[in-house]
């Protein structure tokens, strides 16, 4: 057992500037805008439809297949349309939109505990499944696909993930310095369904409250305990932790079950426990508002659906005297740029990072040609060779890039493009690079046919 | 929201250093080499350095204005290749040199074949290497501070003399401006400690070096001659600078390891068998040309294609605990092994007919008089009786290979010729027959074998340094290194060559010796 993988980065934290914000439910006023597709997986499909009067935590559309998820309303109000609407990537998706009406009047039947020894291992699977449980961490994976592997009795580890190692989040160090026995419940609860495994909560050492919380809860639950990991991007990712805490690497094409692990967000793990003991649907989770922008860095516990604008405004928008020059849907290693922030929150959304400079902005003119000074191949966590496969895309060489140089493996953390004292942009090319050479992939298997 | 977003792919954070701020580093890194350099060396050197630098970044902004290309100039590689090169001229080099190997390096090696990064073999040791095969004279003349010149230490330890360590490692020996040892660890442990440079790259340059050398050097474990072969001849420049380059190095770890141990193994060879003392440039030039090739072939598998990407139980089969580039180098070690004895015990026959040709006209030359040249039993017999061994004290190491008589028509001994050894050249062995007449006086000396220095000590197989051996009856020579000599047994010295010569001048007393006791003595 290790307390870190190796590779990574050492990007400035920024968490200083809301790590101490106790965490403030947000009640939005405006419309209420639900996508379809808030998870890895098909979109959802409506249950509702114009005129409808909706109520918070009532399902309004349902999984398509079984890698898919519900998704509840939270709020409510009257079902204004089903159409598309502008997300946070940029394109149009198919919306629900509700007029929300400001009351958050509940849905009858969740909300009241149940104790974990009266809920069987099935409600727990399919209460998680109702809920429309996602991964929070960032990639939204259906959590009920997670929980069934092939094999529960292989599992050895249920990590419950606090690394929390994105820059300026601090929703999860809030959540598990206050919600700790909760999260502890959920993990209890998940290690019901996996007979030989352990649970660890791994927390990154720059969060000292988080784990002295955390391991006060775990105190006296012989199942569960807490590790403490070195701070390095991207010790939360998923192939991170089993490195570090199960000590196995795996291909991409593998899951973590496949090698006996399960890796579930502490909010995940909250969302399990509301789930499972008061069958309360997913629909909110927290969020920091930060940035050297923002006027009021904090974290939120925030309802799906509310616009990202709303929130700011009420959280005092920006900072007086300074120019907001790039908006970040999460962190600004994974995060995604907002080109407007009048697009919906989704279940999977972190962070809200708003920056007064953009680094990429600088690097553009900093650009030099590459040194090979391999900082690029010290750093990345699968142990590719950044430097070698950029310069075979460069040469039109996508057989090397994907036979010989593993191209394919890229888990697009970013750690190559940050370190780069060339500027070069990396991961950029390989994101590109994959679809294609996925693209081209797929036209062949078609063509074969 | 009235001004528009950025938009742009994640990730939003970029790390503080620059192309620019390693190059500075690196700079700054080789300052207290350039300071210990012109300390001791003077303003001569400051001039050196300072025109080194000043011309490579002014050819390459001369080449950015001239092609029309951005402004390359500024990113500081540049100054790093000048001050490289002027690391490892000497200091006493017209001032000619370093502008002529900077704009060499610059526009030759690095722009014209696309500039930072694209240059396959390091800049500065390329211009160097061009320097040392044009102005090869000028380029290796060392001189000390009061003016005297010397051989520098790796020459010195060549040719078996003693080298002080100490200074080597302080860097007031006679060589490069950058010669400082400690100097250069100095800076070059800073770089390793921050990352900038690859310790793959260096560890295994000095590990196979100091392996090779002591295997293979002749002189075994012996920590004063391994360290003094560390500390000479740029190998620490080598290791840390020169082969840690960027551009011109393997990416991966494991093909970094090879890379490094491909030049410490061509490093310590050149030394031992190579003829120039500063062979650790070409070296690490060689192995910058496999650097593709390694990029190619030498690719590490991601954590989770490799064998312990599992922790598994049960054991590992031997074969598979073997990395396989250590299976490789083994058996292209023993391919070059079998080969190379395979020639030489193919052509060890010939080599030795032509050898024995060779030394019989050499004594039918110094013994002018002779019908034929014969052997004779109890001479042969005292011959093998030294068994080889350094022969009598007073004459170096010399040894008496064979001895001949030379008989007129009727069979009547008219002079011997004697085959000698010495083992005390610049370069190697001197072989050479010393010709008797029956009384005892040197008809003259004949070199069958001989790879001294061109134009100095190859100068005794002139007729002048050997005509001075002829017509004399004498117990003993004497070198004379005054010159000018009138006594029959004094004999002037080549200058400049007074190793050699006075190697061949005891050789000859050797062949004397064992003629007044032995052959003399053993007929009477």
């Amino acid at each position: 057992m290790k307390d870190t993988f190796r590779g990574g980065v050492h990007p400035a934290g920024r968490k200083e500037l809301s790590r101490e914000m106790p965490l403030r439910e947000f009640l939005p006023t405006g419309e209420m805008v639900f996508p379809l597709s808030q998870h890895i997986g098909k979109p959802a499909k409506p249950i509702v439809k114009k005129g409808d009067a909706v109520l918070v935590g009532q399902r309004i559309a349902e999984a398509d297949g079984f890698v898919s998820a519900h998704i509840a309303s939270s709020c409510s109000g009257t079902v204004k349309a089903v159409e598309k609407r502008r997300v946070l990537t940029g394109g149009m998706m198919e919306c629900i939109v509700v007029d929300n009406d400001g009351q958050f009047t509940p849905m009858e039947g969740f909300g009241r505990r149940q104790e974990p020894s009266a809920v069987t291992n099935d409600e727990i699977l399919q209460r998680v499944q109702d809920a429309g449980v996602v991964g929070l961490g960032g990639a939204g994976f259906p959590t009920h696909v997670k929980l069934k592997p092939r094999d529960p009795q292989a599992i050895r580890f249920v990590i419950a993930n606090g690394a929390e190692c994105e820059p300026y989040l601090t929703g999860n160090d809030q959540l598990m310095r206050t919600r700790a026995a909760e999260i502890v419940e959920g993990l209890e609860l998940t290690l019901r369904l996996f007979p030989n495994a352990e649970g660890v909560i791994a927390i990154e050492d720059n969060k000292p409250e988080a784990i002295a919380a955390m391991q006060g809860a775990a105190s006296g639950k012989s199942r569960v305990r807490v590790q403490a990991m070195k701070t390095k991007y991207p010790q939360g990712g998923e192939r991170s932790l089993i490195q570090a805490i199960a000590g196995v690497d795996f291909p991409l094409s593998k899951l973590p079950a496949d090698v006996g692990c399960i890796v579930d967000n502490v909010g995940t793990l909250y969302a399990i426990q509301r789930a499972a003991l008061y069958n309360e649907p997913l629909f909110s989770q927290c969020l920091t508002l930060s940035g050297e922008a923002a006027a009021n860095p904090g974290n939120y516990i925030v309802r799906d659906g509310t616009s990202f604008a709303e929130l700011l405004e009420a959280a005092g928008g920006v900072k007086a005297g300074v120019t907001l020059k790039k908006a970040l849907a999460g962190g600004p290693m994974m995060g995604i740029a907002l080109s407007s922030l009048d697009v919906p929150i989704q279940k999977q959304n972190n962070g809200l990072t708003l920056l007064a400079d953009d680094p990429n902005e600088k690097a553009e003119l900093q650009r030099t040609s590459c040194l090979r000074c391999g900082r690029c191949t010290t750093v990345c966590p699968v142990g590719l060779l950044p430097q070698l496969m950029a310069e075979a895309v460069l040469m039109g060489d996508l057989k090397r890039y994907e036979t010989r140089l593993y191209g394919l493996e890229c888990i697009q953390c970013g750690s190559c493009t940050y370190i780069c004292p060339a500027k070069r942009p990396l991961m950029q090319t390989f994101k590109q690079t994959k679809s294609e050479i996925l693209a081209r992939k797929r036209a062949e298997g078609g063509a074969k046919k | 929201m009235n001004t528009a977003l950025n938009l742009s792919s994640s990730p939003h954070a970029r790390d503080k250093w620059t192309t620019g701020f390693i190059m500075r580093v690196v700079a700054l890194s080789l300052l207290p080499a350039t300071v210990v350099g012109v300390a001791v060396n003077g303003l001569h050197a400051l001039l050196v350095v300072l025109l080194a630098v000043a011309a490579a970044v002014g050819a390459e902004f001369a080449f950015d204005k001239l092609c029309h290309k951005p402004d390359t100039w500024k990113d500081g590689s540049a100054v790093v290749t000048g001050l490289m090169l002027a690391l490892s001229l000497s200091p006493t080099v017209p001032l000619s040199m370093p502008v002529i190997g900077s704009v060499f390096a610059i526009i030759v090696v690095k722009c014209c074949f696309g500039g930072l990064g694209k240059n396959f073999v390091n800049p500065a040791l390329a211009a160097r290497c061009f320097l040392l095969i044009s102005f090869g004279r000028t380029m290796s003349t060392f001189q000390m501070v009061d003016g005297v010149s010397s051989a520098t230490p790796v020459a010195m330890m060549k040719a078996g003399q003693a080298v002080d360590i100490s200074k080597m490692f302080l860097g007031t020996a006679s060589g490069v401006i950058g010669g400082s040892v400690l100097a250069l660890l100095a800076g070059g442990l800073v770089l390793w400690a921050l990352d900038i440079i690859h310790g793959q790259i260096c560890f295994s340059v000095l590990g196979a070096f100091t392996l090779f050398m002591a295997l293979f050097g002749g002189q075994g474990f012996d920590w004063k001659f391994l360290l003094a072969h560390l500390c000479g001849g740029g190998v620490v420049m080598g290791a840390f600078y020169m082969a840690t380059d960027y551009v011109t190095s393997p990416v991966g770890k494991l093909g970094q390891a090879v890379y490094g141990a491909l030049i410490g193994v061509l490093g310590a060879l050149f030394r031992i068998k190579g003829g120039a003392a500063d062979s650790f440039s070409y070296s690490v030039i060689i192995a910058n040309l496999f650097t593709p090739l390694i990029d190619t072939y030498v690719i590490p598998k991601p954590f989770a294609f490799r064998r312990n990407a599992v922790r598994r139980e049960g054991k590992v089969p031997l074969s598979q605990r073997i990395p396989r580039p250590v299976v490789v180098l083994t058996v292209i070690t023993l391919v070059a092994g079998l080969a190379l004895s395979g020639v030489y015990s193919m052509t060890k026959d010939t080599i030795d007919e032509q050898n024995r040709a060779a030394r019989a006209a050499s004594y039918q030359a110094v013994v002018p008089e002779a019908d034929r040249i014969e052997s004779d039993a109890a001479l042969d017999q005292a011959v093998a009786d030294l068994g080889g061994a350094v022969y009598g004290t007073g004459f170096g190491r010399s040894t008496i290979n064979e001895v001949y008589v030379g008989a007129d028509a009727a069979g009547e001994p008219v002079g011997y010729a004697i085959s000698v050894t010495t083992a005390d050249g610049f370069d190697g062995n001197i072989t050479f027959a010393v010709g008797l007449s029956t009384d005892g006086t040197v008809n003259g000396i004949a070199f069958t074998e001989l790879h001294e220095t061109a134009g100095m000590g190859m100068r005794v197989d002139e007729p002048e340094f050997k005509a001075q051996f002829a017509g004399k009856a004498v117990s003993a020579f004497v070198l004379n290194k005054a010159g000018g000599s009138t006594e029959p047994e004094q004999i002037d010295t080549i200058s400049g060559a007074s190793t050699t010569s006075g190697a061949v001048v005891n050789a000859v007393n050797a062949a004397l010796d064992f003629f007044q006791n032995v052959v003399k003595g053993g007929n009477e």
